[in-house]
């Protein structure tokens, strides 16, 4: 069962909307959907900030999703940063916003054997200036 | 609140011949090698074992739980394993983990020694205190600790004297690492591929790393080496007995004044009493002093070993600075390993016509997700966090730069220090540290100063935006200096062996021990030293004094 009303998730859908718009080629937060099933996963792993997000959202019902954002940003910081970590982390994310900004995730990527090293072109030059350390004090060694 | 009374022995129901408290980096190092030396070793540790499962690194969702279930700072985590610190009056966080390997299991793995001038740092810059060793004294425990611990890197760095191979080639410094190669070869600047305790290819029976990038909330490819990995193992298997759950609230003490044992809570809130012969204490630069303190009787009533007054003392936690740059071209900066690239030790060493002594070392280091980015954004303008500007900072930034970080060292100063809270207590009602940490005018100098290097080299390497970071204030990873070693008894609690001046049978491992912090990552000597001090113990065991049980 969801821990989410629907019309808690639809006052999030309408501050998610303002704070991630539609622009620069990315879609706006419901355009992607993050007011579906990666919000609920957000709010089942993030307990901790639950009573501050729905708070948040409670403050902002019948208002506009603009003013009362910032309201909430003035007078109720803990609220609006839940809002704003649920709303980026649910974006964030949608497999669709991930290709968008051509993040492929924590990748599983070994180096493989016999992969050249990629720094030998570089490190001449430091080879070249030789040692930089200050030794053990003669006799002390 | 009544503290419960020991019910009776511990369920091991042995005497050891060493009690080891604490099973992290150095709890490790000690149990294994004095098991497989013949010890009868009993080592209690408050946390648990992590499985691997546990890590959210091969998940979606793990930047979201890096914020929370694995942050650094166990005030943030509040998990029951934890105890609580007090901050109030620290320009610092410190930051630590509570289970078997301790804070192996969410390190960063930078793998540095200490330089020959670390060690040398009153004789060289007239400040401090020297090491009651050298260098030179500790290099076979660092080769000793390389082998260990599955380090790779690549010899021949000349900020360092000439050195045996680590076992390990270093990983590709990938595009990041050119990046800022190129950068400092512009400006004639030292830097040299990262060193790290992580693996390239599968070694001690450790899986090869996946460079997922997620080091810093635990390996779940089994990887990087955290204790619980590459010690706890041989040293169960040679004997050892580790009491997990086990919460240490005093060390005791005989009528001889030597420590025979140490109460416990289980994690039922029962007490048991634990005898031994000889006792170590590896619980980290708060832990230690911290139980030390509150070990106190009518033969030591400001706390065990505590003559000099310096427990606690002396606190170093490497103030942490960095300058972030975004760059033209996809540089892959999600991908690992977390903790260098590349490094440099351009300015490391002292020139006092900078403004101050010591200096700092620079790791290279990826930038991680797109959700981690934002977190830096609190507390802004609606318009200037959110909005357009949302999408265009994460196009301009996300995978697209790097990091200068800046490993600070700080100097002794009496006056930072870890004490008793007054108030707050643990969940077992043991008063918990409180941190008094304040930065020197030295070390507000050093920042600033890197911090303009840093920026410089971001320029060399082509940066189009910066960011810098003066000070982050969850960056006490490095816990040094509260109970100091030293031939003085007036001037250390420890010998070069770790052994209390006060408590002959009375041992310390961890990096409390340390005079100075070097502006290094710590690991390397810490797990050196405990090799060293290990070392000494099983040497001295003929002559050495201990409780009689």
């Amino acid at each position: 069962m969801s821990m989410i009303s629907d019309r808690q998730r639809a006052v999030f859908a309408a501050l998610a909307d303002i704070l991630i718009p539609a622009a620069e080629g990315m879609p706006s937060a419901s355009e992607a959907g993050a007011e579906g099933s990666a919000l609920d996963r957000v709010i089942e792993l993030r307990h901790d900030k639950r009573e501050a997000f729905f708070r948040g959202l409670n403050k902002a019902a019948d208002r506009s999703p603009a003013a009362a954002l910032e309201e909430l940003n003035r007078d109720d910081p803990d609220a609006m940063s839940a809002i704003g970590l649920f709303a980026s982390a649910a974006y964030y994310l949608l497999p669709e916003v991930r290709a968008l900004v051509g993040y492929p995730g924590q990748e599983n990527r070994p180096v493989e054997a016999g992969t050249e090293p990629d720094y030998e072109d570089l490190l001449q030059a430091v080879l070249d200036r030789g040692p930089i350390y200050r030794p053990t004090p003669d006799g002390d060694a | 609140m009544t503290l419960p009374c020991p019910s009776g022995p511990s369920p091991s129901g042995e005497v050891a011949d060493v009690l080891i408290i604490g099973a992290g980096a150095t709890g490790a190092v000690a149990a294994r090698h004095l098991a497989k030396a013949g010890f009868k070793v009993v080592c209690l540790e408050q946390g648990t074992w992590v499985d691997s499962s546990e890590f959210w690194g091969d998940k979606p969702e793990w930047e979201l739980m890096a914020q929370k279930r694995w942050h650094p700072n166990p005030n943030v985590r509040e998990l029951g394993d934890d105890y609580p610190i007090n901050c109030e009056e620290s320009d610092v966080n410190p930051l630590m983990f509570a289970a078997v390997g301790g804070s192996t299991v969410i390190w960063a793995a930078h793998w540095h020694r200490f330089m020959p001038s670390d060690f040398r740092v009153r004789s060289l810059d007239g400040v401090a205190e020297d090491w009651p060793f050298t260098y030179e004294d500790l290099e076979p425990f660092y080769e000793q600790a390389e082998l260990e611990m599955g380090v790779s890197g690549l010899a021949g760095d000349p900020a360092y004297p000439p050195m045996k191979p680590p076992p390990l080639l270093p990983f590709p410094i990938g595009k990041i690492g050119r990046r800022a190669a190129k950068g400092m070869n512009a400006l004639g600047w030292h830097w040299w591929p990262g060193s790290q305790a992580i693996p390239p290819s599968p070694y001690g029976g450790r899986n090869a790393c996946a460079r997922r990038g997620t080091c810093m909330t635990g390996c779940p490819e089994g990887a990087k080496a955290s204790t619980d990995l590459t010690h706890w193992p041989a040293a169960l298997a040679d004997g050892a007995t580790l009491v997990t759950g086990a919460r240490v609230r005093e060390i005791t003490v005989n009528a001889q004044g030597l420590a025979d044992g140490a109460i416990y809570l289980d994690r039922s809130e029962v007490a048991h009493r634990q005898r031994a012969r000889t006792v170590i204490l590896c619980c980290n630069g708060v832990g230690t002093p911290r139980l030390l303190l509150h070990s106190t009787s009518n033969r030591f009533p400001d706390g065990l070993a505590n003559s000099s007054g310096l427990v606690g003392r002396n606190l170093m936690m490497h103030p942490f600075a960095a300058v972030t740059g975004s760059f033209d071209e996809p540089l892959e900066s999600w991908l690992g390993p977390t903790g260098q690239a590349i490094q440099s030790m351009q300015w490391y060493e002292t020139d006092e016509r900078r403004g101050f002594v010591r200096g700092a070392k620079w790791n290279c280091m990826p930038t991680g997700g797109p959700l981690g980015m934002r977190a830096a954004y609190s507390g802004k303008a609606l318009e200037e966090a959110w909005g357009a500007n949302l999408h265009r900072n994460t196009k301009r930034v996300f995978g697209h730069s790097f990091e200068w970080g800046i490993i600070a060292e700080d100097l002794p100063d009496e006056a930072n220090r870890v004490v008793l809270d007054p108030e707050l207590t643990d969940s077992d009602a043991i008063p918990a540290a409180k941190i008094l940490y304040r930065n020197s005018e030295n070390t507000e100098r050093l920042l600033a100063f890197h911090l303009a290097r840093a920026r410089e080299a971001m320029e060399a390497s082509g940066a189009l935006g910066m960011t810098e970071t003066t000070l982050m204030r969850d960056c006490g990873w490095h816990l040094m200096g509260t109970a100091r070693m030293g031939e003085d008894p007036a001037r250390s609690v420890a010998d070069h062996s770790g052994r209390t001046h006060d408590v002959p049978n009375l041992f310390i491992f961890d990096a409390s021990l340390f005079p100075t912090s070097s502006g290094f990552n710590p690991t390397a000597t810490v797990v050196a030293v405990a090799l060293r001090c290990t070392h000494h113990l099983i040497e001295a065991r003929r002559s050495l004094e201990v409780a009689a049980l």
